[in-house]
């Protein structure tokens, strides 16, 4: 995909990110989707595009919200590269496989924000955060992967056969 | 000839009474008619029923293949109809909750008129993350909006102005990590600090109470004013838990707030605080 093309989408589900999926919080949790789309990418493509992918997504997301840039980019760039990682080792065509990918992915990215957020000086309870946003955040994105999944490897498949 | 006059005559006047007789018999009010109409309708009732469903049943045989189109297109239609009315509603829904919210927040403004001046925003967008709980208004520089101004609903506090641009600003919840309110306890009147937790949790805590304080689960958390950002007596939430501190010399306490953070849609902002 070309990078003004990358750029318009993460700016789109940014977006989206920001307001509508405010209405479909589970115990206040929204799902991640700038992570999703590292974490599909890194799975499908390898770990240097979902490296590549995360650290753009999240650099963006840090612009959107304007304080501490870096943070995102980082945690959602090493997510991208675990599924990359996972994804070599995986059998692809199984969107259960990636759900289970996904949540470890998520876990381990939030868990780089949890000590990102320590190095920054602020203070969020180990218990809240592992009880009150890892866990249920990476939950969420994983239980949203069956519903996505089949729609973004058709994407993917139909961009891989273009000239 | 004579003959055949005179026996049409008496046929006649045979039947001429005859007639006079029954209609005679037949009046109304009378018993005796009555019993005669009803005995030739009951008579007849089984055979007029069998008719009259007979009849029914052919007319709508008949009908059945017209009324069938017929209803193809009513029920497409209804269905269209319903369709329509039942996004007329929730539209109507949602234009009756607005205008309670606005209500409340209107009431609000008038009953604490005198200690504040508001201005009522909307909310704009979220924080796009979970670990934040930051909001965006649609007020900015061109409202007269300036940080560290307090926000709030008629439930309770909500937090402060942290950013300013011409048009919009952004607030910090008290349910953020990086804030901090200077509080108390409505009836006992201990101060502490309520901060927050994680922005997605929609709970603050206070810390820093004395262990020997009497607290109680439901208690109500109120602003100090101390620390000169929040005005003086903003509830901010309830006590759900009480936790010990590590140290043991401080209890902390899970507030939940009283006004809803996680589903916000009208504030007020106050501008200025009237002496």
């Amino acid at each position: 995909m070309p990078f003004p093309a990358l750029l318009l989408l993460f700016g789109a589900v940014l977006i989206l990110q920001s307001t509508v999926l405010g209405f479909i919080t589970v115990y206040g949790i929204k799902p991640d989707l700038i992570l999703l789309m590292a974490v599909f990418n890194g799975f499908l493509l390898g770990p240097r595009q979902g490296a590549f992918l995360g650290f753009v997504g999240g650099i963006m997301a840090d612009l959107f919200t304007g304080s501490y840039i870096g943070m995102n980019a980082i945690s959602k760039m090493v997510a991208g590269y675990l599924a990359g990682i996972f994804g070599e080792r995986f059998y692809q065509d199984n969107a259960l496989v990636l759900s289970g990918v996904t949540f470890v992915s998520s876990i381990l990215g939030l868990l780089v924000d949890y000590l990102l957020l320590h190095f920054l000086e602020i203070q969020v309870t180990i218990f809240y955060a592992f009880f009150r946003v890892i866990i249920p955040t990476a939950f969420y994105n994983a239980v949203l992967v069956p519903l996505l999944y089949g729609h973004v490897l058709r994407f993917m498949k139909i961009k891989s056969s273009e000239p | 000839m004579r003959g055949a006059t005179a026996k049409r005559l008496f046929l006649l006047a045979v039947l001429l009474a005859t007639t006079l007789a029954v209609m005679h018999f037949t009046v109304p009010e009378r018993t005796r008619s009555v019993s005669l109409e009803y005995r030739f309708r009951d008579t007849l009732a089984p055979v007029q029923v069998g008719l009259t469903w007979l009849s029914g049943q052919v007319r709508h045989l008949m009908s059945l293949p017209v009324s069938t189109v017929r209803a193809g297109a009513r029920n497409q239609f209804l269905e269209q109809e319903v369709a329509r009315l039942e996004s007329q509603v929730v539209k109507l829904t949602e234009y009756k909750l607005e205008s309670e919210r606005l209500a409340n927040l209107l009431n609000y403004k008038h009953i604490v008129a005198e200690d504040y001046n508001l201005l009522a925003a909307s909310v704009v967008s979220r924080d796009p993350g979970n670990w934040f709980g930051t909001v965006s208004l649609n007020r900015g520089a061109v409202d007269g909006i300036k940080e560290n101004m307090t926000v709030l609903t008629p439930e309770g506090l909500v937090g402060r102005v942290f950013s300013v641009s011409s048009t919009t600003c952004g607030v910090l919840l008290i349910t953020d990590p990086r804030s901090g309110v200077g509080s108390l306890i409505q009836e006992s009147r201990i101060s502490g600090v309520v901060e927050g937790t994680a922005g997605s949790i929609g709970m603050a805590r206070m810390i820093h109470i004395p262990n020997n304080a009497p607290l109680e689960i439901g208690q109500a958390v109120i602003t100090s004013g101390l620390g000169s950002i929040f005005p003086k007596d903003i509830p901010i939430g309830e006590i759900t838990d009480i936790r010990s501190e590590p140290s043991g010399l401080f209890n902390s306490a899970d507030i939940c707030p009283y006004a809803d953070l996680s589903r916000l849609e009208e504030v007020l902002i106050i501008t200025s605080v009237n002496t």
